[in-house]
Formats: structure tokens, sequence, C-alpha cells
């Protein structure tokens, strides 16, 4: 009985445990990122682009905070939880999957939208928005992959 | 021990970002860690380092032995200093030259702003006709009318129109080597106080505190300095 569980609880985790790893790592860039320009946002430094040329002005746009609470403080927040579901659900914790995927479906949609306000509205991009829009992307093709590798059993229909 | 790892790493990510958050906060405030016993009332602590000179004759407004010196680092085309320009200009006026002293250094962050060293330039050849105060503030006061422009240059000769200036002799400055070696020598006194991006203001030869930098948190600091002199 016990080996049979084993086998059954074996089936198509070892690939969903690395990816998840890989989500976690991915994650770190992000948080990384984040707690960067939060704390330039809250020293109040035009923060210096050496890639593109808009830091400060999309830094310093309204669009950078939420009712004064930093953009990029809600972002690292946002990485964390990411980092802390993909960790539990790389050690087999299967109860966080949806809560990941739905959190970097949000984040992703989140930054769809700051794109369209660099590129649309503030008219500058901001090389350290650019990475987290990059690290956001990266992590929804990662869920979008596990769910799609991830198996799922027999169902009755 | 298995179940418990990921809390485990999940604990020690948290820590460690948290550290780095606060390491890079003192490394951007450069706040001292304890205020200075001999401070009293005065929130800004930071040792006085009198840095290089800097262009000389400064651009000053207010008494030369005015209490309070606000040395302002700043950068045309930077938002955050446009935003700081009418606090300080209030400040001025609220406070009057025999009070308060403000001082503007050049610091275009280039290549990042493409038209920074062009309006440095501007304000600095404005100055050798005598009205770098003038141009100093068409210059902020339009920041979002050139700050998109190709060309900024017959933007700020018309500028230079407006503001009564010689505008053959203010094109011919634009590119002297005067107005070059005052924005050598502002960047100079920068780097030596180890000005790191703009706005950067110093209050007696104190760093202030971004955050201080707003309306009535700059105030209360030349409130403290005021009645330090007194």
């Amino acid at each position: 009985m016990s080996s049979a569980n084993e086998t059954a609880g074996s089936i198509g985790a070892r690939r969903p445990a690395i990816l998840y790893g890989v989500i976690a790592l991915v994650s770190l860039i992000g948080l990384a990122d984040s707690i960067y320009l939060t704390v330039e946002h809250l020293s109040g430094r035009s923060v210096r682009c050496t890639i593109t040329s808009g830091c400060s002005e999309v830094l310093s746009s309204p669009y950078a905070t939420v009712r004064g609470f930093p953009l990029a403080g809600l972002g690292a927040l946002a990485y964390f939880v990411v980092f802390s579901l993909a960790t539990l659900a790389a050690f087999g914790y299967r109860f966080v999957n949806n809560l990941l995927t739905l959190i970097v479906a949000a984040m992703f949609l989140t930054t769809l939208w700051l794109l369209y306000l660099q590129a649309f509205v503030i008219h500058h991009f901001c090389q350290f928005c650019l990475l987290s829009a990059l690290v956001t992307s990266t992590l929804t093709a990662l869920v979008i992959y596990v769910q799609l590798k991830t198996e799922r059993g027999c169902t009755r229909t | 021990m298995k179940r418990i790892l990921p809390f485990v790493i999940i604990a020690f990510v948290l820590g460690a970002g948290l550290m780095t958050a606060r390491y890079l906060q003192r490394a951007s405030s450069e706040t001292p860690a304890a205020p200075s016993p001999t401070a009293g009332a005065s929130p800004v602590a930071t040792p006085i380092n009198p840095g290089e000179a800097g262009a000389e004759p400064a651009h000053a407004l207010g008494a030369a032995k005015a209490p309070v010196t606000l040395e302002e680092f700043g950068d045309f085309e930077c938002p955050p200093c446009g935003v700081l320009h009418p606090i300080l200009k209030s400040l001025a006026g609220e406070y009057g030259s025999a009070k308060l002293r403000i001082i503007f250094r050049e610091y275009p962050l280039v290549p990042n702003h493409a038209h920074a060293l062009a309006a440095a330039r501007a304000a600095e050849a404005a100055g050798l006709q005598g009205r770098f105060w003038e141009m100093h503030d068409i210059i902020y006061e339009h920041q979002k009318d050139w700050h998109e422009a190709f060309d900024v240059r017959p933007i700020f000769e018309g500028y230079a129109k407006t503001i009564g200036l010689d505008v053959a002799q203010f094109a011919q400055d634009n590119t002297s080597e005067i107005v070059e070696r005052r924005i050598f020598l502002d960047g100079k006194r920068a780097h030596s106080l180890g000005v790191q991006g703009t706005p950067t203001v110093f209050l007696n030869g104190k760093e202030v505190p971004f955050q201080s930098l707003a309306p009535d948190k700059l105030k209360e600091l030349i409130n403290n300095e005021l009645a330090a002199h007194q």
C-alpha cells in the first residue's frame, strides 16, 4: 500500500518540483530589482538609467505610487509571495498551485498595464521596470508550462 | 525536516531581503547611524565635509552672512528638481535674504538626461549677463515644454530673449570655456561631497535626506538652524 502511494506520488512529480524551483529562483531576480527600486523611491533620488533614459521620468510619475505607497514595494511583496508559494510547491505543498497561478496572472496583467503606461502615457522606459516586466513574463510562461506538464490523472468524464 | 525546509528557506530569503533593503537604504541616504549629541534639536547630523570649492562666485540668492545656507545640486531636466524649484522659491520669499541664502550648483546627469547639459550651459551663459536666476526659473518652470524637444537651442534662445538677454552673446557664451569650466567645477564639488543624484541639498553643509525636502520638513530644519544660531 505504502509502495503504491509512493509510486502514485512520484508520477509527474520530478519535473514540476524542478520547475517550481526555477520559478522561485526567477522570482528572486524580480525581488532584488523591486527592493532596489523601492529603496531608491523612498530615498527619493533620481534613479540613473544606464541603458534606457527614462528612469527618473517613470519613477517620479504619479503612476509610481498607489495611494502614497511605492508601486515597487508592492512588486517586492508580490515577488516574495511568488517565491514563497513556488518554494512550498517545490517541496510538495500542492495546495498552493492555484494561488500561485492566480497571483502570477495578476502580476502579468499589471505588467501589461505598466508597459502601456510607459509606452503611451509617460513616453519613457525605465530599465529596472523593463527587467521586472521580463521577470514577470518569464514567470507567467513557466507557470503556464507547469500547468500544462502537470499530470492530472484520470477523470470520470 | 523536509516539511520544515521550505519555511526555513522562505524565512532566510525574507531576512536577506530586509537586510539588503536596509543596506541599500543606508548606502543611498548616507545618513549617520546616530545623531551627534551636540546637534541638539537639529535632525540633520551628517558631519560637515567642506568639499572642493565649486564654481566661484557661486550663484546665490540671499545675504552671504545669512545664518542658513541651502546649497542645491540640481539638474534642470530632473523632474524631482523641477518639483523642488517652487518649494525653494517660496522658502526664499518666506524667510527673506537676511535669514536664508540659497546656492545653486550645476549637476547635469548626462547622458541620462539628454538636454540637461544644454540647460546647464544656458543658465550659466545667462549668468554671464547677470541673469542666472531668471534663466534658472524659466528653464525649471517650462521643464515639460523643452524636455521632449529634439533641439533645445532655439527654445533656450527664446527664453534668453524673454528675460532680456543679448541673444547673440548668449548663443556665443553657451559654448564658451568659462561656462564649461563652471559646470565642471560644480561637478567636481558634487563628487567631493559624495553627491549621488539630484536634487541633493545641503543645509549649512549637512546633507538633507530627500524625504526632508518636503516644504514642512524643510521649514522645520531651517527653523531649527535659525534657533541654533540665535
